[in-house]
């Protein structure tokens, strides 16, 4: 430091009308430290009303500069600025210590909010200081998630010659599309477009896939990550299984076949689709007789191929090194039981939208026939090909979503996605009577109001209104709801209700998040680095996220968001370096840079 | 027509209750569908909430809809929004009270708590004075001539215990106050039924009900004030029975009181079977249970129904419990044969009882048992009504 210029702070206190905010007594505790500042004013000290008594208590200290540190601290400027005067100071050596404005609001955030204090009082921009450092990156990169977003980000990255390593915690990559019959608002097979593409993944040269595998460790720094991944034993030699599906035949024990939404039973060595990719046999030990009770083995007598399937496989860890990780893990489909008003798991006719999706879908469990859950001979109410058809079946939207009780956030795919139900549902049963209740039609993206209009063409009853409840009458189910557009209550019975269930994050959200360093939102969704300019970025340097992890979104937006994450690696593998994130700036580093950029200027 | 917009209806109806959560409502309608007891022509509370949004003040103070909800709370609890429904419902019926009744007071005792403490303090005060005044204990307490006043049965002669004045029994004075409270408490409550049927019938136009309707419909006031049968269709049954065992409870006691004092109040102290004794067993029963089940839940505070307790809400079951509880104790103390006892704990049941009655029928909670069943009366008459002009 060359000479010293005695500084003076006035301290406001932050009140951003919540109970979280800054802890201004450290903050302050922190002023009176630095060596240049000669006192700390807070609020009751200083009379906004007298300039001549400001001044003549910058004369007393001998003051040569005044800092203003709040989240407004504009506001008292020209007050310093006269008093500056007054005291026969430069008016223009008053800095503004701005908290809210570069991000300081609550608890959390006290140690940006010294480091915004330090650099006003060093009269070096926060801006400059904070910017992350730029750091070496690693080529390669690794995609936690196989949705769609997921698949996009590889490819995208993948056909641009970088090494990939894709991740995906089920045996295969997929995701929810796969699961569904028709896209909204095209009508396009889901089936169609998605296969192809996990097709070209699993046959990418420069795409690793690791299938039925979790990351539980990453250590390093951005650029530069080790990461762990648990791969769990398949049981099944993916080298030289040749699907055949004989062990599937002979398999003795049975599960719910999570593809099909649980409306289908599978063994337990099994593929979870047809078009699975890769498209070979796992064993699922937690249903396998082998695992739960000790001896069968039925698979390896049967099995074609010598030594494919060894029961005595272990999980084995493995280690990577990546530049960049995309984060693309998706959602789980709310839990209609919590609904209790609605009846599911206690009806058999009330069924969650997802298990709509397999019943409308030519591979589902009745061919694609919209069948009523009946009883088999065991007693086990189940879709079978052969059965009643559904007369009429309404749709409620908004289940688990915008409800204090459940989820306060819009799921955003709902309403659309109950509409082409709506719409494949007369596709196939011309005759039936299809009903909506809607709280508020979300018709936002392009092409959607269009398709809503068609869907009330098609002479679909779409009625304003939550439905209350749902009661069993004589086999029929009743639905009461307000018909708020024609004033008056609507009791309809039907002999099917679908629930349009909404999005959650995935169970293993929490779990990165706090691997990865990625905040999450109140709904538990991580956090973008900014909302507007960066939706793929986050705080963590290196970490870039996809896809309705960050927020719910439909297909569209997640391909969107894969590719935008894609260009951001691409961009620091281009270069040769990627930017540090926020997380990788405290309060030491800045204050490093501050004195660094405060010798350069006095070197000038 | 043109309609009235008063844009500061939401924040008067602030007074009457917790109510700001209504704004939270996106009009999704579930309230309305999950509540067994609105059906078309009578939406409730969306609707409300929706007038009360639009300051449709008129709207408001012409329908029923507010009295024909009994407060389950199942709209709050499975509100999506938090909006409270079911405490607006409640907070209209405080208003519509204050709305219906013509002296104003009832809007001064709902908003302003020292103006009902205020008025409890009085009538306490005069019920106090009117006995030091002009009904002291009698002498024969002092001179030692106390066993004048006890029975054969060992009890306490109820009635010797004052003079009385003049050649008119104790007993007889106390039936003339009965009766002069009788008849303020339902004058106040007749001259408000008719402001209520005027705004609620007369003022719409639309419908025309005959005068044989009103005949026709009749029964229905005398059911739904007997034993409230629009309540037991609400899911939460133990709502109902805990009203029905207060309300009849209390209704035998007034009864008796009013009508059948000289039979009620004897210097004989009967056998425990005698009715007049197993009827006040009856009561005492049905308005301590009611008062226990009350006071827990509205301490506890997690049933919808008992969560946002206005001040009101508290001085009733207060006011109820002391009135119960000094009842208790002249029954005690007269049947042990305490008459000084019995005397002073007389004075004090019927200085907390008149202020109580004075207060609460007419223009506090207590009202409801006259609004209640004609706003009922009054819908169904509009219903039949509707229903022959379609």
């Amino acid at each position: 430091m060359a000479e010293q210029k005695p500084i003076g702070i006035y301290l406001c206190k932050s009140t951003n009308g919540h109970a979280d905010v800054l802890d201004i007594t450290e903050v302050s505790a922190y002023a009176r430290k630095i060596p240049e500042v000669a006192v700390v004013w807070d609020t009751t000290d200083i009379n906004l009303a007298d300039v001549s008594m400001a001044a003549s208590k910058i004369r007393e200290k001998n003051l040569k500069r005044i800092v203003i540190a709040g989240d407004t601290p504009g506001y008292f400027k020209s007050f310093f600025a006269l008093a500056m005067v007054a005291a026969g100071n430069n008016p223009t050596d008053v800095m503004l210590a701005s908290f809210k404005e570069h991000g300081a609001t609550c608890f959390a955030d006290t140690d940006r909010a010294k480091a915004i204090l330090y650099c006003a009082v060093n009269d070096i921009p926060f801006e400059t200081a904070s910017l992350p450092d730029d750091t070496e990156v690693h080529p390669d990169t690794l995609v936690i998630g196989g949705g769609i977003a997921g698949i996009q980000a590889a490819l995208e990255i993948a056909d641009a010659n970088e090494k990939v390593y894709l991740v995906e915690k089920s045996p295969t990559i997929g995701g929810h599309m796969a699961m569904f019959d028709k896209t909204f608002p095209t009508l396009d097979c889901a089936a169609c477009i998605l296969t192809p593409k996990m097709v070209e993944v699993n046959q990418h040269p420069k795409i690793e896939l690791i299938t039925y595998a979790e990351v539980t460790g990453i250590t390093g720094d951005p650029g530069n990550y080790r990461v762990r991944i648990l791969k769990k034993a398949r049981h099944v030699n993916l080298a030289t299984c040749i699907g055949c599906g004989t062990c599937a035949e002979k398999c003795p024990s049975t599960a719910v076949s999570e593809f099909d939404a649980g409306t289908t039973m599978r063994s337990a060595i099994y593929i979870p689709f047809p078009q699975a990719v890769p498209n070979k046999y796992v064993i699922d030990e937690e249903a396998c007789r082998f695992f739960t009770k000790g001896k069968c083995g039925v698979c390896v007598k049967f099995c074609p191929v010598d030594n494919c399937i060894n029961l005595d496989e272990k999980d084995q860890e493995i280690e990577i090194k990546v530049g960049n990780v995309i984060v693309a893990t998706g959602f789980k489909t709310f839990d209609a039981k919590k609904t209790e008003q609605f009846g599911y798991g206690k009806y058999p006719n009330v069924v969650t939208s997802i298990e709509l999706e397999r019943l409308v879908n030519a591979a589902g469990p009745t061919g694609g026939f919209i069948k009523l859950r009946t009883q088999d001979k065991k007693g086990n109410w189940i879709f079978q090909a052969g059965t009643e058809e559904p007369k009429s079946v309404a749709l409620i939207h908004c289940v688990g979503s915008r409800d204090e009780n459940h989820n306060k956030y819009c799921s955003r795919v709902c309403c659309m996605y109950s509409l082409k139900l709506a719409h494949l549902i007369k596709e196939k049963l011309p005759q039936a009577d299809v009903f909506e209740y809607f709280i508020d039609m979300r018709a936002f993206g392009k092409g959607y109001e269009e398709f809503y209009e068609r869907i009330k063409e098609e002479r679909v009853h779409i009625i304003r209104g939550r439905t209350a409840k749902v009661d069993d009458a004589d086999g029929q189910l009743l639905l009461r709801t307000e018909d708020i557009q024609n004033d008056k209550i609507l009791e309809q019975k039907v002999d099917m209700v679908v629930l349009a269930v909404g999005l959650e994050p995935s169970e293993d959200s929490e779990r990165l998040s706090e691997m990865l360093s990625i905040k999450r939102d109140a709904g538990g969704w991580f956090v973008e680095a900014d909302y507007n300019t960066d939706p793929v970025g986050t705080y963590a340097g290196g970490i870039t996220i996809a896809g309705v992890c960050q927020g719910p979104k439909d297909i569209p937006d997640s391909v969107a968001q894969g590719s935008a994450a894609a260009s951001k690696v691409l961009q620091s593998i281009v270069k040769g370096s990627l930017k540090k994130g926020v997380n990788d700036v405290t309060l030491n580093t800045i204050e490093l840079k501050v004195t660094e950029l405060s010798t350069i200027e006095e070197g000038k | 027509m043109s309609t009235r917009i008063d844009p500061t209806l939401a924040v008067d109806l602030r007074k009457f209750g917790k109510a700001e959560d209504w704004n939270e409502c996106f009009h999704c309608g579930n309230c309305t569908a999950t509540c067994p007891l609105s059906e078309t022509g009578f939406l409730f509370p969306r609707k409300s909430i929706r007038n009360i949004q639009m300051g449709l003040k008129d709207k408001i103070s012409t329908g029923t809809e507010p009295w024909l909800c009994y407060y389950c709370g199942d709209c709050s609890d499975t509100c999506p929004r938090d909006a409270n429904p079911g405490e607006l419902m409640m907070t209209l019926r405080r208003y519509l009270t204050s709305v219906y009744d013509w002296t104003g007071l009832s809007k001064k005792f709902y908003t302003s708590k020292s103006w009902e403490f205020s008025a409890i303090v009085f009538f306490f005060a005069l019920v106090v004075a009117l006995f030091v005044f002009f009904l002291p204990p009698s002498q024969n307490l002092f001179n030692g001539n106390n066993q004048l006043l006890i029975n054969e049965q060992g009890g306490v002669m109820i009635n010797s215990l004052v003079d009385g004045i003049g050649d008119t029994q104790f007993v007889q004075l106390i039936e003339y106050g009965d009766w002069t409270m009788a008849l303020i408490v339902a004058s106040l409550l007749i001259s408000n039924i008719i402001r209520m049927w005027y705004k609620v019938i007369l003022n719409d136009k639309s419908i025309k009900i005959s005068f044989f309707a009103y005949i026709k419909e009749f029964w229905r006031l005398i059911t739904n004030f007997l034993v409230q049968p629009k309540f037991s269709k609400c899911d939460k049954k133990t709502y109902w029975v805990g009203h029905f065992l207060l309300m009849s409870g209390y209704t035998i006691m007034f009864t008796v009181i009013v009508v059948f004092l000289k039979w009620f109040q004897t210097e004989e102290v009967f056998d425990w079977y005698h009715p007049q004794r197993l009827l006040g067993y009856y009561a005492t029963f049905g308005l301590l249970a009611f008062l226990i089940y009350t006071f827990i839940g509205r301490i506890k505070a997690t049933d919808q129904k008992f969560k946002y307790s206005h001040g009101t809400d508290w001085l009733f079951i207060v006011m109820l419990f002391l009135t119960t509880v000094t009842g208790i104790l002249i029954h005690i103390f007269r049947v042990a044969g305490m008459p000084l006892a019995t005397y002073y704990i007389y004075v004090l049941h019927l200085a907390v009882l008149v202020p109580m009655i004075l207060v609460e029928v007419p223009f506090s909670k207590w009202s409801h048992l006259a609004y209640r069943p004609f706003a009922i009366y009054f819908a169904n008459l509009k219903k039949t009504a509707l229903a022959k002009q379609n």
